[in-house]
């Protein structure tokens, strides 16, 4: 800056260093929370609708020589029921957990999930259908606006990684973990967050959408090769776990990250679009 | 209602109010049963089934749902062969008629490889003997005011609540909808809905109802059974089971 070299000017003020900027459309808040709503729902109802087969086998129909997870509730020689949850072959006691949990009417039951975890809380598989297939079409429908806007306002190029962004993956994790005083320069985004946005928004969300279609008989009917991509019926049942841990995995780094970097900031940028601007955040592409 | 009751008390440790029946109606579960107006639309029946090989079949099929009719009248057919049985085909139709097994088994020209995908989640592939309903509706002709066929079976859920199911024409003449006869080469046994069922491969298994002992062709179904045109239907599940 040119301050520096006369010398004569006034230390910027913090505004100046740290301006507030408009940094989420209208749209891109809007789609944020109505599918952070939806992918809540669509877990604990997705959670719901496993409890009524609680296992996943990596095969076309259902076959136990191919299971790769399994609830279930064994009874021990005192009498005292026991949760278990089996994980490609290997045994696990999860009481009070998975396997034998809260039946979400206030007892304990033979129940993959818990009922804090489900939607409904009890077991319901035909209202549990409801909820997942209703919030479903509201969550792609949703991610079908973000990106008509987003291609629509030109912000959505800002959030993906390009070839270019790779070199500079290490450095910015390096950066978070204190083993780099500076982060690589960047633009609104910087490459790790490149990195997960453009996994979430073009690689899990679209493949969870895809193999919970596969599930279905109607879709296989038109489209068997989709099943057929994912390993058949029951593998795709498995991916679409996967893909949900995936998303589960994003959403809980997503959220500490929102914690740490100034939650207020983040929130108030994504519920009034205003960010204050941090000191080693560029500006520039 | 087994469920039922499971349900009520469910709600009544949530709510601590018994609502009952009355949530199923609520705002809510109109608004999400939206979507199935939209599946249906958008997905329908299209397309056709996957067909699998002879060694992909489930030689032990898995059996689920409501055990076999217990009444006498069941178990005195099953004793003789189903020399008895008749399957009844009435309202709208110009041909009333009762179809004796052999009649059925005259009429069978189908057999096909399917996979059968249950609402819990599972699958199991067996191979369905049959006659297409398609065919079948082509002799009994139904009328211009038939809309849906609604097939009458002869068991009873727990609380003595007759099951039934019902597709509507367009998913009745799907060339793989089936009036099964036979599982994996042999005549249907008690357990897989001898000696009638239907087999709907392009939807959920609850939909392939077993020991059809009437098809009754309708209008509408709104005065059926609970009205929405099928027993898991009248406990909340889907009519559309495409998805």
């Amino acid at each position: 800056m040119d301050a520096t070299i006369d010398g004569a000017v006034q230390p910027p003020a913090d505004a100046e260093v740290r301006p507030l900027v408009y940094r989420h459309s209208l749209a891109t808040r809007l789609t944020h929370w109505i599918s952070a709503l939806a992918l809540v729902v669509l877990v604990a109802s997705g959670l719901q609708i496993f409890n009524a087969a609680p296992y996943l086998d990596a095969s076309d129909k259902s076959n136990p020589h191919k299971r790769v997870l399994q609830f279930g509730a064994t009874t021990t020689p005192s009498g005292a029921n026991e949760g278990v949850t089996i994980l490609f072959g290997h045994t696990f006691r999860t009481t009070h957990l998975f396997g034998y949990t809260d039946d979400g009417m206030g007892g304990q039951a033979q129940r993959a999930f818990p009922g804090w975890l489900t939607l409904p809380g009890y077991q319901d598989l035909a209202d549990g259908r409801r909820w997942h297939l209703f919030f479903a079409w509201v969550f792609v429908l949703c991610g079908v606006a973000y990106i008509v806007a987003g291609l629509t306002r030109r912000d959505l190029r800002l959030l993906i990684l390009r070839p270019s962004d790779v070199p500079k993956l290490w450095p910015m994790q390096a950066y978070y973990l204190r083993l780099r005083a500076e982060p690589p320069p960047h633009g609104k985004y910087n490459p790790l967050q490149k990195l997960a946005y453009t996994l979430v928004i073009f690689v899990f969300s679209p493949l969870i959408v895809l193999s919970g279609l596969a599930l279905s008989p109607g879709i296989d009917a038109i489209a068997g090769p989709l099943t057929t991509a994912f390993g058949g019926r029951q593998f795709a049942r498995l991916w679409h776990f996967v893909f949900m841990l995936a998303l589960l995995g994003f959403f809980a780094t997503h959220l500490v990250l929102v914690a740490t970097t100034g939650v207020v900031n983040n929130l108030r940028s994504m519920i009034l679009g205003t960010y204050r601007m941090r000191r080693e955040e560029g500006t520039g592409p | 209602m087994k469920r039922r009751l499971f349900l009520a008390s469910g709600l009544t440790a949530l709510t601590g109010c018994g609502l009952g029946n009355a949530l199923n109606e609520s705002p809510v579960h109109r608004i999400l049963g939206s979507a199935e107006t939209l599946d249906h639309f958008v997905i329908g029946t299209r397309g056709a089934a996957k067909l699998y090989r002879p060694d992909d079949v489930d030689r032990d099929f898995r059996t689920n749902g409501f055990d076999p009719p217990s009444d006498t009248a069941y178990q005195r057919m099953l004793r003789d062969g189903f020399s008895s049985y008749r399957l009844v085909v009435d309202g709208e139709v110009e041909n009333k008629a009762a179809f004796t097994l052999n009649e059925l088994r005259a009429l069978q020209s189908l057999t096909q490889i399917t996979r059968h995908d249950c609402v819990e989640g599972w699958s199991a592939i067996g191979q369905w003997g049959g006659v297409p309903v398609g065919k079948f509706l082509a002799l009994v002709r139904p009328t211009p005011r038939a809309r849906y066929a609604v097939f009458h079976c002869l068991d009873r859920a727990p609380d003595d609540t007759p099951y039934y199911e019902s597709l509507d024409l367009h998913q009745a003449v799907h060339p793989q909808t089936l009036l099964a006869l036979e599982l994996n080469g042999k005549p249907l046994d008690a357990a897989h809905g001898a000696p009638v069922r239907l087999k709907v491969p392009t939807q959920l298994g609850y939909k392939s109802a077993k020991w059809v002992g009437r098809i009754e062709l309708a209008a509408t179904f709104e005065g059926i059974g609970g009205g929405n045109g099928g027993y898991w239907e009248d406990q909340g599940y889907e009519w559309y089971a495409g998805i």
